[in-house]
């Protein structure tokens, strides 16, 4: 077990040059170079070959690569040309907010999709099964920020049982050691707090985890019916158990494992969600940063997002394996 | 051809077709394969058709300026927007360039995929290492982000949205043609074919390629759906085409978002528009799996 | 009074096509200690009639008429709480596949513990130290070190041994075996049926066994049942099957097996045709499309099974003369 952590972890190495080679290599392809990417088009020539060679842009790219490798490594991410501070001060004030949206929508997703999905497979073919099935498609085909618009409408404008907009009430003050604005409610024993933070969070949270959702329900009701037909638990009823044991002990946990594979791949598609909806919803997170920065043309701070939100697909696929390894001991053991 | 050779291809011919009968056997029988059809070809028919089905120009201003527009009403079925254009014209434009939108990019992830995944497929060793790390890499980073920076760097635009969200395809595909090749060169008819001395590349164009259709059909009518989708999130980040004639359904969601709870009609009509043309891509794509392949039934 | 007295079950599946008459109305009884092999071509019932005796037929199949009397109980009118306790403490059974009758996530000491712990009411060391007492019973080495292990962790053979391990493990009064032996490879074959024959022994249990090879029950069944088509054409004990078969099937099945001591080069013959289509009943012998002694009676009426020796059985109107009958010794192996 070890041995394959140690195997898995040595692999991201190459897949983290990698990242960073392409993300090098969409800077240089900016319109005008970096040089005038951080200046903006206005720039004169001069100050533009003074930048580049403060940048060591007039080196060969070998050692640009390397100088800018460096930087990574130190967490040098440059600085915002809008606000002239470091992009990795502003990533690390904003990355919380972020987590703590895809987790929470995340949460949302599992805890409502396995049992959906579970559910169908055992009812296969009856009424909630394509009822579920016809829901989930409607659900991965509605575009996110129209998603988030339509929620917000009913239920923060029309019936007003939640906020719009923000992660907290303005008003409320509540320090912020971590950032993660549960977890500093949490700290602060702050009850009104945490359920102002709650109440902020769910909107957004249903809004980014809806298609994830239906993703993960239409996987365990695939992965369920395999389960049910295998000969295993044909083994476990033939001994006599109760359905109960033999559907949480036999069918759940193997049914499970393809779904811990694809709630990983679904990190990329919710950070993706996170970008819209973070918009829609006025969060402060890396997405909405972002946006800002794309129509602000600040390349230094696009290029920190993308740093950021690749290196969280590469971790948490580190983490799914790992944990799919745990539950699957045919991989453990090899 | 030698007699070999052309028996072979008969084979996998009569196989071929045997498939696609079965497979347009069981699509008929699946009401949501078909419902989607009808909706695919519904909204390609007021595409092609829009300048004779909408009752105005989709910039003609025919009603008033107004802060407030109007909503739906017995003149203006779906309400007119604040220039006093109407809102039904200008979806029915919109179709126009949403579908063609999807077309194009999910051709462009096509097209580039399938040729990078066959090459890999094909030449194997190196070749294929590098091609696939590439795009194991491209597949690290989030498919709509992907897009997102591509567009940074070419900047904002019709062509560029569609070239972004093709290039951030071509990895799925890519892979898919990869792997379908590699499992049908050990397929028993092409040791077959090839025990009974039928060239390489020949054994590629006729063999190998048409039977790795089928998934890249499916993969192809859910790119499209993804395409529309994603199109219409970066032209809500304000990315889309510039031009402020071109009507997008994703640009007339984006430009009316603040407009929620004033006119609500200018949101939800084009934002439905994106749901529905999506779900029959979805409906149809399902379907399209299923036929093709029974033994997936997710 | 028998163990296990089967009346008349008849067992149908469902599909969206058509309704499979998979079990035609069969009957047999067990005694303790009794071993009976039930033969046939695969998809003639044989497995789903063991899987409706334990109540464990796929959703969309269902006994339709009959009664399986165990133990002076009716089990097809118990509920399916009744049933539970039935299934793995009085009648257990073994499956064709071991590499896929095995929870691959489970270690096999979970495996075989649940049906202790449920029927026996064992607690954890109990039952666990029972589980090496069980794998040492079946022949698994280092037991103790093993029974932590995952099923990926054992060959195919000794993946049968932990099967045959779960299935004793409340020792069963009836042990159905369902082509146990099927996915081994030959070597392998033999000693699954010697730890079989020893178990079924010294436990007096009664054994079932389920298998399309003939060798297999040659040497482990005092008594022979053949299937096709969902009935019994022919029941007798083992040497009675084997030296004067009476159905045509029967001794289409006996030409169609390799034997060692073919002293002449004599040809396997294999039976021509196909099994019958079981979407529909019909009238007249099943096997007749397939049979050189068909009548036209054959074609006509089903037949009855009827004495032709005693303790022998055949369901043929026109059964096997003697002068047809080849000559062969007595089975290697005969159980006796």
């Amino acid at each position: 077990m070890f041995k394959y952590i140690v195997r898995r972890l040595l692999l991201t190495i190459p897949i983290l040059i990698g990242l960073s080679f392409l993300v090098f290599v969409f800077v240089r392809t900016l319109p005008g170079g970096p040089g005038i990417a951080l200046l903006g088009e206005r720039a004169t020539e001069e100050s533009r070959e003074a930048i580049e060679r403060e940048l060591g842009l007039d080196k060969p790219l070998v050692s640009q690569y390397t100088t800018y490798l460096g930087n990574l490594v130190r967490g040098d991410l440059g600085s915002s040309i809008v606000t002239r501070r470091p992009v990795m001060d502003e990533l690390l004030e904003r990355f919380p907010a972020t987590v703590e949206l895809g987790f929470a929508a995340m949460l949302f997703a599992v805890a409502v999709g396995v049992p959906l999905g579970y559910v169908a497979a055992k009812r296969y073919q009856g009424f909630l099964d394509n009822a579920s099935l016809f829901g989930s498609l409607i659900g991965i085909s509605f575009p996110i920020f129209f998603l988030a618009l339509i929620l917000k409408y009913v239920f923060a404008v029309k019936l007003g049982w939640l906020p719009s907009i923000g992660r907290m009430t303005v008003t409320r003050s509540l320090e912020h050691p971590t950032n993660f604005y549960v977890i500093d409610a949490l700290v602060a024993g702050d009850v009104a707090a945490l359920t102002d933070v709650l109440k902020h969070l769910i909107l957004p949270a249903i809004a980014l985890g809806t298609i994830p959702l239906a993703i993960i329900a239409r996987i365990t009701r695939a992965a369920t019916l395999d389960v049910l037909s295998e000969d295993y638990v044909r083994t476990a009823r033939a001994k006599g158990l109760d359905p109960g044991i033999v559907d949480r002990r036999h069918v759940l946990r193997n049914a499970l494992l393809p779904v811990v594979t694809v709630i990983g791949l679904q990190t990329g598609l919710l950070l993706t969600g996170a970008v819209l909806t973070e918009t829609v919803f006025a969060w402060n997170g890396v997405g909405s940063w972002m946006v800002n920065a794309i129509n602000a043309r600040d390349f230094a701070v696009i290029q920190g997002g993308i740093v950021f939100f690749a290196f969280i697909v590469v971790v948490t696929n580190l983490i799914v394996d790992i944990s799919y390894a745990f539950l699957n001991p045919r991989i453990r053991y090899s | 051809m030698s007699v070999a050779e052309a028996e072979a291809a008969e084979l996998s011919l009569e196989d071929q077709s045997g498939l696609w009968r079965d497979a347009f056997e069981r699509l008929r029988r699946n009401p949501g394969a078909i419902a989607g059809a009808l909706i695919i070809v519904a909204f390609a028919a007021v595409a092609v058709f829009a300048p004779a089905l909408a009752p105005h120009g989709p910039n003609q201003q025919v009603g008033r300026l107004a802060a407030v527009p109007p909503g739906p009403s017995a003149e203006f079925p779906l309400g007119l927007d604040q220039q006093g254009r109407d809102v039904l014209s200008r979806i029915i434009f919109g179709a126009r360039l949403s579908l063609l939108v999807g077309v194009v990019s999910a051709g462009v992830g096509l097209t580039i995929g399938m040729v990078l995944g066959s090459v890999a497929g094909y030449f194997g060793r190196w070749v294929d290492t590098a091609v696939m790390r590439t795009m194991d890499l491209m597949l690290a980073v989030p498919q709509f982000l992907l897009a997102l920076a591509i567009v940074t760097a070419l900047g904002p635009g019709l062509v560029q949205i569609m070239v972004a969200v093709g290039i951030a395809n071509v990895p799925q595909f890519a892979r898919l043609l990869r792997g379908s090749i590699l499992a049908q060169r050990e397929a028993d008819y092409v040791l077959a074919a090839r025990s009974l001395g039928a060239p390489g590349r020949r054994l590629l164009l006729a063999h190998i390629l048409p039977n790795s259709i089928a998934p890249v059909i499916v993969q192809g009518t859910l790119a499209m759906a993804t395409a529309i989708i994603d199109v219409a999130g970066l032209s809500f980040l304000g990315l889309g085409p510039a031009d402020p004639r071109l009507t997008e359904w994703g640009k007339m969601v984006a430009e009316n978002a603040g407009r929620l709870e004033s006119a609500p009609h200018l949101v939800l009509f084009p934002g439905f528009a994106i749901v529905i043309s999506v779900l029959g891509l979805n409906l149809i794509g399902d379907g399209l799996r299923e036929a093709l392949d029974p033994k997936l039934k997710s | 009074m028998a163990l296990l007295r089967v009346e008349d079950l008849a067992v149908r599946f469902e599909t969206r096509k058509a309704t499979i008459h998979a079990v035609n109305g069969i009957s047999f009884e067990l005694e303790q200690g009794e071993t009976l092999g039930i033969v046939g071509e695969s998809g003639c019932g044989k497995s789903v009639s063991s899987l409706a005796l334990l109540g464990i037929l796929p959703k969309n199949g269902r006994v339709t008429s009959g009664s399986v009397r165990f133990g002076g109980r009716e089990l097809l009118e118990l509920s399916d709480a009744q049933m539970r306790e039935v299934r793995g403490r009085d009648i257990a059974m073994i499956f064709q596949d071991p590499m896929t009758s095995l929870n691959p996530v489970l270690p096999i000491r979970v495996q075989i513990t649940e049906a202790l712990r449920k029927h026996l009411r064992m607690n954890d060391d109990q039952a666990r130290e029972e589980a090496v007492r069980l794998l040492q019973r079946v022949g698994i080495p280092a037991a103790r070190e093993r029974v932590d292990d995952y099923p990926h962790q054992f060959s195919g053979g000794m993946r049968q041994r932990v099967m045959i391990a779960m299935a004793i493990s409340c020792r069963p009064k009836v042990l159905i075996a369902d082509e146990p032996t099927t996915a081994l490879d030959v070597t392998i074959q033999a000693q699954i049926l010697e730890v079989l024959r020893q178990l079924v022994a010294e436990e007096r249990m009664a054994l079932v066994l389920i298998t399309h090879d003939l060798g297999v029950v040659a040497g482990l069944c005092e008594r022979t049942h053949v299937m096709y088509a969902g009935r019994f054409i022919e029941t007798g004990t083992t040497s009675d099957l084997f030296a004067r078969p009476r159905h045509p099937y029967t001794l289409g099945l006996l030409k169609s097996v390799p034997r060692l001591d073919a002293a002449r080069k004599e040809r396997l013959e294999p039976i021509q045709g196909v099994p019958r289509d079981l979407r529909s009943l019909g009238e007249g012998c099943a096997f007749a499309p397939r049979c050189l002694y068909a009548t036209d009676r054959s074609w006509e009426e089903t037949p009855p099974l009827r004495d032709v020796a005693p303790g022998h059985r055949v369901a043929c109107w026109n059964p096997v003369p003697d002068a047809d009958l080849p000559d062969r010794g007595a089975p290697e192996g005969e159980a006796g």
